[in-house]
């Protein structure tokens, strides 16, 4: 019964903020909250791998999710849905408020694909199908402000903390700094032209984005490149074949997941130290749960209804599903 | 009262030699041939080899008791043995559990000195293919001599373009002078010419 787990697909995940839950999206709409704890303790059964919560969260599919310290949101089509966690642990599916940003039609309902904190201001940046970056000030509820610029689809979107800036990744290749505090777009570089990144039989957009302080990940069409922030240069190149949907830093090395069964782990320096086989064909999303001691697990999902368990970054432990 | 004490001394004497045979019955036995032995007629000569029997058995009794003393020795000794053992390996497991806390943190350190030098690395690799900031001002340097230099020459050629116009001007305006004045002169001959003879030029 229910939607066809032959077709399912993991968008996004997030870890609750006690690092005892795991939230997953999939591309029919529903969010399923797994427990970690169950799933992790040595009396584990099969059913411990179930979800504990599953339920409709939007019309299309769930493309983004993101927990503060006491809410889970979720990103649809067009608008943005948010949950309190201490009420989904105790099975209540009664979100605490949806809402959609003033596009410029009416009829325009864009997905909206990739969402970042800033701790900061305490405000929410996504951006998605109307090719701009928006922000949501979470403190009073209300839309702060539009960045655009971009000329295609924005796919993901990341905030530099230090620095007061957002950075956006989009279908036309571009990354873009913004000034958060202004607005103003004060850098873009368009990756696909430097011949050390560019595939040009991939194309030009930019599917993955994260920073950490001075330096950004960035990859798409283009190869999964190293960008020395304040200098805007690629220092490395990572020669991973296919296009890299997620990817983030981790300890002292490089993260990152997207087409092809695997989970890469690269140095700095531009190596491929290694690619952990996973279950699904390929892969979404890729999530740590950093804000827990006892369930420091890395969790990956993507072209199926299995979400893979890492307890030890070398090999899969398990997999949790649907 | 009475109860207790009896199942008690009848527990600890059925654990100690339950079966009847050795050292109780060894006692038992002692005894009676001791009642015996105090009771009967006999010969002098039987009196003391049953005296003798009876030592004998008693010697035995005695020797068998020194032996379960010293057992209980080794065993109390060998228990405080163990207890140190067992201290000594719990010692063992803590100060284990702290060096793995304490590699655990410099592990972290070592990632996080690795990835600095990565990064390091990685600057390093994009600064090299920039020219060297010497180079770039040395040949800036040149640039400024020559630069300079050609300025100099620039002003000598216009200074002498300038001199040449001059020389020019003032000769061309010499020769017109001298154009005009031999002009005037050669008009006023003819004038005086013509007032002279006005027939002999056929006007």
């Amino acid at each position: 019964s229910g939607p066809s787990l032959l077709h399912m697909s993991v968008f996004s995940q997030s870890f609750s903020p006690c690092g005892r839950f795991l939230a997953a999206g999939n591309n029919y709409g529903e969010i399923a909250v797994f427990s970690l704890s169950a799933a992790l303790s040595p009396d584990a059964t099969a059913l411990s791998q179930k979800p504990v919560l599953r339920f409709p969260a939007h019309e299309g599919p769930v493309y983004s999710l993101l927990s503060t310290d006491c809410q889970l949101l979720s990103s649809g089509n067009g608008e943005i849905s948010c949950w309190s966690w201490s009420e989904l642990i105790k099975k209540n599916v009664k979100s605490l408020w949806t809402k959609r940003p003033k596009y410029k039609s009416s009829l325009e309902i864009p997905e909206i694909n990739s969402m970042s904190m800033n701790f900061r201001d305490n405000s929410l940046v996504f951006g998605g199908g109307d090719n701009n970056v928006h922000i949501l000030d979470l403190e009073h509820g209300v839309f702060k402000s539009v960045l655009q610029g971009h000329t295609d689809y924005v796919h993901c979107v990341s905030v530099r903390d230090r620095e007061a800036e957002i950075l956006s990744g989009g279908e036309d290749g571009a990354v873009r700094m913004w000034d958060s505090r202004t607005g103003q777009s004060v850098h873009c570089i368009e990756v696909h032209k430097y011949e050390s990144c560019a595939r040009p039989q991939f194309g030009k957009w930019i599917s993955c984005l994260t920073t950490d302080s001075d330096w950004m990940l960035c990859g798409g069409g283009p190869s999964l490149s190293l960008w020395h922030l304040r200098s805007l240069s690629p220092t490395s190149v990572f020669p991973l074949k296919g296009v890299q949907r997620q990817t983030t830093f981790y300890q002292d090395m490089i993260l990152a997941v997207g087409e092809g069964p695997a989970v890469s782990h690269c140095l700095l320096g531009g190596e491929v130290k290694a690619q952990i086989p996973c279950t699904p064909q390929s892969l979404n999303t890729l999530q740590l749960n950093t804000s827990s001691t006892e369930h420091r697990v890395l969790t990956v999902g993507g072209s199926s209804d299995h979400i893979d368990v890492f307890t030890n970054l070398s090999y899969r432990t398990f997999s949790l599903s649907f | 009262m009475g109860a207790v004490t009896d199942d008690e001394v009848i527990r600890k004497r059925l654990l100690i030699d339950g079966d009847g045979a050795g050292d109780d019955r060894r006692i038992n036995v002692l005894l009676k041939s001791f009642t015996k032995w105090c009771n009967s007629p006999g010969t002098p000569e039987e009196g003391f080899t049953q005296y003798q029997r009876m030592m004998g058995i008693l010697a035995q009794c005695e020797f068998s008791m020194g032996k379960t003393l010293m057992v209980y020795d080794m065993n109390l000794r060998e228990m405080e043995n163990y207890e140190k053992i067992y201290t000594n390996i719990e010692q063992n497991i803590t100060s284990a559990h702290d060096k793995i806390a304490e590699c655990k943190k410099e592990i972290q350190r070592a990632k996080r000195i690795r990835k600095n030098r990565q990064e390091y690395d990685a600057l390093a690799k994009v600064i090299q293919q920039h020219p060297d900031r010497h180079e770039t001002l040395k040949q800036l340097e040149a640039l400024d001599k020559e630069l300079q230099q050609l300025s100099r020459t620039k002003e000598n050629v216009d200074a002498k373009l300038e001199l040449r116009k001059k020389q020019f001007h003032v000769l061309l305006s010499t020769i017109q002078e001298l154009q005009q004045t031999l002009e005037n002169d050669e008009k006023s001959d003819n004038d005086e010419n013509n007032q002279e003879s006005p027939a002999l030029n056929g006007e």
